[in-house]
């Protein structure tokens, strides 16, 4: 008895501390599990800071996982949600097939289940996907980029910053480029692609090696703003960092929207960026959970169009840009 | 022959890649890409550095990567908050070795595995370093980035860097009896504690001197970068350790060494990534060539272990027929 005193009253305490800290919910209150695959860049912590600000409009209960780019992880914490019986499900997932597993289990227990930010892969089973138009976004910024080069003479050399080619969004920014420049008719001539795979050292050692092998490059485009820095550094390097309307301004361009590419485009050193709405996105993925979470029915793929941010629609369109309200916060 | 080609597989194996992708491009071997080569490969040798020394005593540090972000998330805090740039350069810096002490009490002391203590440290510091930063992207000042692109006689601040680096570990290695302890702890503790090695000091300065490495090639990474992102650092180590074994390090403990063994494993995955590039190869080609490579290296690690296991048997049975 004496020895098990102890481990009764830890258990005791555990008890009392668990009951303590679950948070309060009226019995009726919906809630709304979500789980994101990373918070690892600037626009992941926006997207959860936009979407609980979203759920929270609703009244909803929020319980939040972060799988920090482990599927196996990912999947427990949707199998964690389903086992509280949650209303509805919002994932983050990290690729298109790891997710099937998670659409499944939510199917089987017939609780909605939308997915933020890629969609899944063949035979997934019903779900909602809100997505950017990765691919449109990306041709149309590339376009903007061509044609606010107009006056250079033909072809520009040409260099695309490539994501993780296991990321089906990087791939759809890359055929979005590979589209604009073909139609372009010879515009740009694309003499370097640079895998990335996210990663900004490598961006910057690609974009120095590039340059290097390639010193008429004046056309950059890069699949995510949060490489910038990268291209900025190898550019200063090479001493090809100058504002528009200087005669060794490289064009540049990016998608994503991020605070680095708004203070970009207000120094005048960025030409065109593709902007995904966060808050958009959010707004329709909580919309849609809860909708089907009431029994209605919900289309089963919901597209951001986004916009393409450039010099000439830079102050009308900036409020759509999640990076400037994130630059306002910052010093 | 065979015997010349394992034991000199490393350098043989630079030697390879340099002419192979000289012949694919003109542009790969000139000297300003030469100049290229050293700089962006600066901050990797150091790091493959210190894990050359981890891996000779039978270790590993898989907490190199994230301990490189932390060192980058609090140098950017303290830059943002104006403190001096040197100033904060010295200080984020003793966070490496700091981290690498509580590494080397842990294995050392408290007898825990180095892949479990790193691999609890790798999700740790980055998880501290994410909080730290809160996940957002940090611009650096002009005053410190400035530091990556600086020239002293004509050579890039950073190789200067890695080549002060890479001579004290030397030095340490071949000229001190605590480089000399680290081989015979990694090639058999328990011999070398009867030797009269003092195995748990020797272990804790080997982490301390890890870590040390991957907060001086953070400082280096971060002034050519001017940038500190979430994902600093990450999977760094895995390259390091990379290149310590294409460098000759072995996994097994016992075997490696910091001149011109890791400088030749970190130029070597230099070399690649930067000929892929000036080659504008297809970005599918290029984890296809790094495996290749890497495994050509196990492959040799695996002979080169294969050989050592052959002479010594060779040896014993010269000994039992001699008596």
């Amino acid at each position: 008895m004496k020895a098990l005193l102890p481990s009764l009253l830890v258990s005791v305490a555990c008890l009392a501390t668990l009951s303590c800290g679950a948070p309060t919910n009226q019995p009726d209150q919906t809630t709304i599990g979500v789980a994101f695959e990373t918070l690892q860049t600037e626009y992941w912590v926006a997207s959860l800071d936009a979407m609980k600000a979203e759920l929270a409009k609703h009244d909803v209960r929020v319980l939040e996982a972060v799988a920090d780019g482990d599927p196996n992880r990912q999947l427990e914490q949707v199998q964690s949600f389903i086992a509280r019986k949650v209303d509805g499900i919002i994932v983050v997932p990290k690729d298109a097939e790891s997710v099937i597993p998670m659409i499944r289990a939510a199917n089987k227990a017939n609780i909605p289940i939308v997915l933020y930010n890629r969609g899944p892969g063949e035979g997934a089973g019903p779900c909602v996907t809100v997505v950017a138009d990765n691919r449109a976004i990306t041709r149309d910024t590339v376009r903007r980029m061509i044609a606010s080069a107009s006056e250079r003479s033909k072809p520009m050399q040409g260099m695309i910053l490539i994501g993780d080619l296991g990321d089906i969004n990087a791939i759809e920014r890359r055929e979005g480029f590979d589209e604009a420049i073909s139609e372009s008719n010879g515009a740009v001539e694309v003499v370097a692609r640079v895998p990335t795979v996210w990663n900004q050292e490598k961006a910057l050692a690609g974009v120095t090696n590039a340059l290097q092998a390639n010193p008429d490059i004046e056309f950059i485009f890069s699949s995510s703003d949060f490489l910038f820095p990268s291209i900025v550094a190898a550019l200063k390097n090479a001493d090809k960092y100058h504002p528009i309307g200087h005669e060794r301004h490289v064009v540049l361009g990016g998608f994503d929207g991020d605070a680095t590419a708004y203070r970009m485009l207000q120094d005048k050193y960025l030409d065109a960026d593709g902007v995904q709405n966060v808050y958009f996105e959010c707004s329709q993925a909580v919309d849609a959970v809860l909708k089907m979470s009431r029994g209605e029915t919900v289309e089963p793929v919901l597209k951001d169009q986004g916009v393409v941010i450039h010099q000439d629609n830079l102050d009308q369109e900036s409020h759509r840009m999640w990076g400037a309200q994130v630059a306002a916060k910052q010093p | 022959m065979t015997r010349f080609l394992v034991n000199h597989s490393p350098a043989l194996l630079l030697v390879a890649v340099l002419i192979g992708f000289s012949i694919g491009s003109p542009r790969f071997l000139t000297p300003q890409n030469a100049v290229n080569l050293l700089t962006q490969g600066a901050s990797a040798t150091i790091l493959a550095a210190g894990m050359t020394w981890v891996l000779v005593t039978s270790g590993v540090d898989l907490s190199a990567g994230s301990l490189m972000f932390l060192v980058a998330a609090a140098c950017g805090k303290m830059l943002q908050s104006d403190v001096e740039p040197l100033m904060a350069a010295v200080a984020a810096a003793a966070i490496g070795p700091l981290c690498g002490v509580a590494h080397g009490m842990l294995i050392a002391y408290a007898g825990a595995s180095p892949f479990i203590v790193t691999l609890a440290s790798l999700f740790l510091l980055r998880g501290a370093g994410l909080w730290f930063s809160r996940t957002r992207a940090m611009n650096l000042p002009e005053a410190f980035s400035r530091w990556g692109a600086e020239k002293l006689l004509g050579v890039p601040l950073p190789v200067w860097v890695a080549g002060v680096v890479v001579l004290v570990l030397y030095w340490l290695q071949t000229h001190t009896a605590f480089g000399r302890q680290c081989y015979a702890v990694g090639y058999d503790p328990a011999a070398a504690r009867k030797a009269g090695v003092h195995v748990r000091a020797a272990l804790m300065k080997t982490y301390a001197l890890s870590g040390a490495c991957a907060a001086i090639a953070a400082l280096t990474a971060l002034t050519q970068l001017g940038a500190v992102s979430p994902t600093f650092g990450k999977d760094r180590e895995f390259d390091a350790i990379a290149a310590a074994v294409l460098g000759g390090a072995s996994l097994f403990g016992g075997r490696g060494n910091v001149f011109p063994g890791a400088v030749i494993g970190a130029m070597t995955v230099a070399s690649v990534f930067n000929g892929l590039n000036v080659m504008n190869a297809n970005p599918y080609v290029y984890p296809l060539i790094t495996a290749a490579v890497v495994f050509l290296a196990m492959l040799f690690d695996g002979l080169r272990r294969r050989q050592l296991v052959q002479s010594a048997r060779t040896m014993r049975w010269n000994v039992e027929g001699a008596r």
